[in-house]
């Protein structure tokens, strides 16, 4: 009785079994049908969904609830008889069974996750759980009552933010073992604060050490990987390859910021932009530093410097011959002030033009080395027709001398030309010699340098091969280690009382019962197998009765035939009684009852749909 | 300006050079309160800023030390010892700390970042949420002030998070 309250404990709400219930013999139709439904949605819950726990009112409905749980338990395994009649005519041992068996079938999670090593999420929950107990356990007290212990708790010092700064830590030059400087040195010894002290505030320190920490080691990582993968397969020196990418980046960068500032010159002709571009420019170097400022010149800055200083040098060069031209202040304020704004437009009306006759002049210029180009360009080609025309004509000049003793000189010509071919033949001859060796060693060589380029490549994939296999056994050996850690922990959670011999003991105890288990089966079945010797001895007395009895002369008398007939009677429903004997007559009254509700219900619907 | 420096006096001006240089580094620069008995406000602050200026010129220009002491040439000896000293054993600090300000050229830029890893047991509706959340403060520099930014998502979301910042990451990387 309990175990089956104890397992139905596990779904939301808990079978509810009255006091009064004491076995499964008094198990109501709806308590049965309540408990098979919970199981079955424990069990299966699929199978279950369309299933109600509560038992109907409706007879009809009751009778269709029957079949589909009598349907749904055949599904689940069930192999013994069973039917609508099983829960609502129930008796005793059909419904033990049935329930033994829905019983066994029930999932034994609790079971076995407490056999199996308790996974990390739930140890975590676990300790988390435990955490907040204990920590709602202990009362709020004031911060000026608090003692150490629970400031840890219950202070807001946890609420402070991460925030990393700079830490001063002479460490490269430590580390690689070359010699400290002495600045370096002096500067360590007597001015470099304790790195406790250098945050600007307490709470900062421990962020600032991790931030740092943590730098410095994925910039290890990050190299280490790059030269791995791409350092490498590159086959160059460390230093090289260092020196290498940095030209690349640079040069990448320099040619992004030219790109950026011509196109900022074409687009706006501004005096914003160029401001902007100044800003910019600025802030490349060395900050917000004002007038200390070097800003490294690009063309630009330069023309720009250029033009506006030359135009200020100007202007203030016409101020001052203004100034002299003065007369020696005789006149009245009023005139002077007319005749400095008349000046003042006239100077900027001056400014403007010239400023207008620059730019023409800068166009002008523009145009005009580009026309320079161009004409040199045409020279050069000049030059070079010119010597190709001098050299055919000197060729034409000597045959032209030639011509007069033509004969003499074309045998003259013909030596020359077959001495010429002769020599040709002969260095051909001596080339081939030299070229045969070299041409050899050359492809010598080229076989070498081949298979150093196939070893290379072996070595070089060899040693990928190598750190993948060294990251792999390091992941591996976390793994291991955290599993000791967390085996370990459970270990230590594990009740250390529990000693080895309670254990043998237990298991000697219950080999024991098995054993008086083994003898009581024994015996049953000795006593099963003499109750059917007796049964057989039974029936076999009983049909030699019969026998007899059908051998007596039945119409004799009348009170033997009706003995005889009674007992043929007596005969056939003894053959029926033995099927239909777990039927207790008590179910057939029921029957009967629930045959008349049916019929009633039966007729108001027929009424009904009369009515309709 | 410089020439103020030669108030401090030759033992205490090393020191005064080195937090000058921690500032420019990103710790608290000297505090006034230490040297009033020595400027007024306006001078001690053009002081630091005069200085601060020239150890940044002098090591983002790579000035050789000729230049140095040229440019240096209005103070007496000790003094432009003092700060050739400083510049030589904090020039790789300072040189990092203008990297670092030359790669903070965009507009708003990450400073600090902090999480935590919550779990929310329950909520009103559910009694057993076991959601893990996690929390993310970002400081984020906008102008020179820094304005703190918290996020609070799921794991969907922060999974979608680190992937655009992957994807950003494969852009830098391509860039390389």
């Amino acid at each position: 009785m309990r175990r089956y309250k104890a397992v139905e404990g596990g779904s939301s709400h808990p079978l509810q079994v009255g006091e009064e219930v004491q076995s499964v013999k008094q198990f109501s139709s709806e308590l049965i049908v309540e408990a098979v439904v919970r199981c079955l949605r424990v069990i299966e819950p699929s199978l279950a969904n369309g299933l109600s726990h509560i038992l109907p009112p409706g007879m009809s409905a009751r009778f269709r609830l029957g079949m589909s749980l009598a349907q749904a338990c055949q599904d689940v395994g069930y192999k013994g008889e069973i039917g609508y009649q099983t829960f609502l005519y129930s008796n005793e041992p059909e419904i033990r069974a049935l329930l033994m068996f829905l019983v066994e079938k029930l999932p034994r999670e609790s079971s076995e996750s407490s056999d199996q090593p308790a996974g990390k999420s739930v140890l975590l929950q676990r300790s988390i759980a435990f955490k907040i107990k204990s920590q709602l356990a202990v009362p709020w007290i004031p911060p000026s009552c608090r003692v150490p212990f629970l400031c840890k708790h219950q202070n807001s010092d946890l609420a402070h933010g991460f925030h990393a700064q700079h830490l001063s830590i002479p460490q490269t030059t430590v580390l690689s073992g070359k010699k400290i400087p002495k600045e370096v040195k002096e500067y360590c010894e007597k001015h470099l604060l304790p790195v406790t002290a250098q945050p600007s505030q307490h709470a900062f320190l421990c962020a600032s050490l991790l931030e740092r920490n943590l730098a410095d080691i994925s910039a290890v990582q990050e190299w280490e990987s790059e030269w791995n993968s791409q350092g490498l397969a590159s086959r160059l020196s460390i230093d090289e390859y260092k020196s290498r990418k940095r030209q690349r980046l640079q040069k990448r960068l320099h040619d992004q910021l030219r790109h950026a500032v011509q196109q900022n010159q074409e687009n706006q002709h501004t005096a914003r932009s160029s401001s902007d571009l100044a800003d910019l420019l600025k802030s490349f170097g060395a900050g917000p530093c004002g007038h200390e400022i070097l800003v490294k010149g690009t063309r630009f800055t330069h023309t720009e410097k250029f033009t506006f200083t030359q135009e200020s040098e100007k202007m203030v060069q016409q101020m001052q011959a203004a100034a002299d031209s003065l007369p020696s202040s005789k006149q009245s304020e009023k005139e002077v002030q007319a005749r400095q704004e008349e000046e003042v437009t006239g100077l900027q009306q001056q400014i403007e033009d010239i400023a207008v006759k620059i730019e023409e002049v800068s166009l002008d210029i523009k145009k005009l080395t580009v026309s320079v180009m161009q004409v040199s360009d045409e020279i050069h080609q000049k030059e070079l027709e010119n010597e190709e025309k001098s050299g055919s004509v000197q060729v034409k000049s000597k045959t032209v001398e030639l011509l007069p003793d033509a004969e003499n000189n074309l045998g003259k010509l013909q030596v020359l030309v077959d001495n010429s071919a002769k020599r040709i033949v002969n260095l051909a001859s001596q080339w081939e010699k030299h070229r045969a060796p070299l041409i050899k060693e050359h492809r010598q060589l080229k076989e070498l340098c081949g298979n150093k380029e196939l070893e290379s490549s072996r070595k070089v994939s060899e040693i990928k091969g190598l750190h993948e296999k060294i990251r792999q056994s390091a992941d591996e050996a976390k793994k291991k280690e955290e599993l000791y850690k967390q085996l370990v922990t459970e270990y230590e959670n594990l009740p250390k009382d529990v000693s080895r011999s309670a254990y043998t003991q237990r298991i000697l105890e219950i080999v024991g019962n098995i054993k008086k288990q083994k003898e009581e089966i024994t015996k049953i079945l000795s006593d099963t197998k003499d109750l059917q010797k007796e049964i057989n001895n039974l029936t076999g007395k009983l049909d030699r009765t019969f026998a007899v009895t059908d051998e007596l002369d039945a119409k004799r008398d009348e009170s033997v035939r009706k003995a005889y007939k009674y007992l043929a009677a007596l005969h056939e429903v003894n053959a029926l009684d033995s099927e239909n004997i777990q039927t207790p007559l008590l179910n057939l009254e029921k029957i009967l009852n629930d045959y008349k509700a049916i019929r009633q219900e039966n007729s108001v619907l027929a009424a009904k749909i009369r009515d309709a | 300006m410089l020439k103020l420096l030669e108030r401090i006096s030759i033992q205490e001006s090393p020191r005064f050079l080195h937090r000058i240089t921690d500032g420019i580094c990103g710790q608290s620069f000297p505090r006034f309160q230490d040297y009033s008995t020595i400027f007024t406000i306006a001078e001690f602050l053009e002081l630091v800023n005069v200085i601060t200026a020239f150890l940044k010129t002098a090591v983002g220009k790579k000035i050789n030390d000729e230049e140095l002491q040229q440019s240096l040439s209005g103070l007496d000896s000790s003094h432009q010892q003092a700060i050739c000293h400083c510049l030589q054993s904090r020039r790789e600090e300072i040189r990092h700390s203008l990297i670092e300000k030359t790669n903070a050229i965009s507009t708003s830029q990450l400073q600090d970042f902090d999480w935590q890893l919550k779990l929310a047991l329950s909520s009103d509706k559910i009694s057993a949420l076991q959601a893990p959340l996690v929390n993310l403060d970002l400081d984020i520099k906008e102008n020179g002030a820094i304005t703190p930014l918290s996020i609070e998502m799921n794991k969907e979301e922060l999974q979608n998070l680190i992937n655009s910042l992957e994807a950003a990451n494969k852009v830098v990387l391509q860039l390389k």
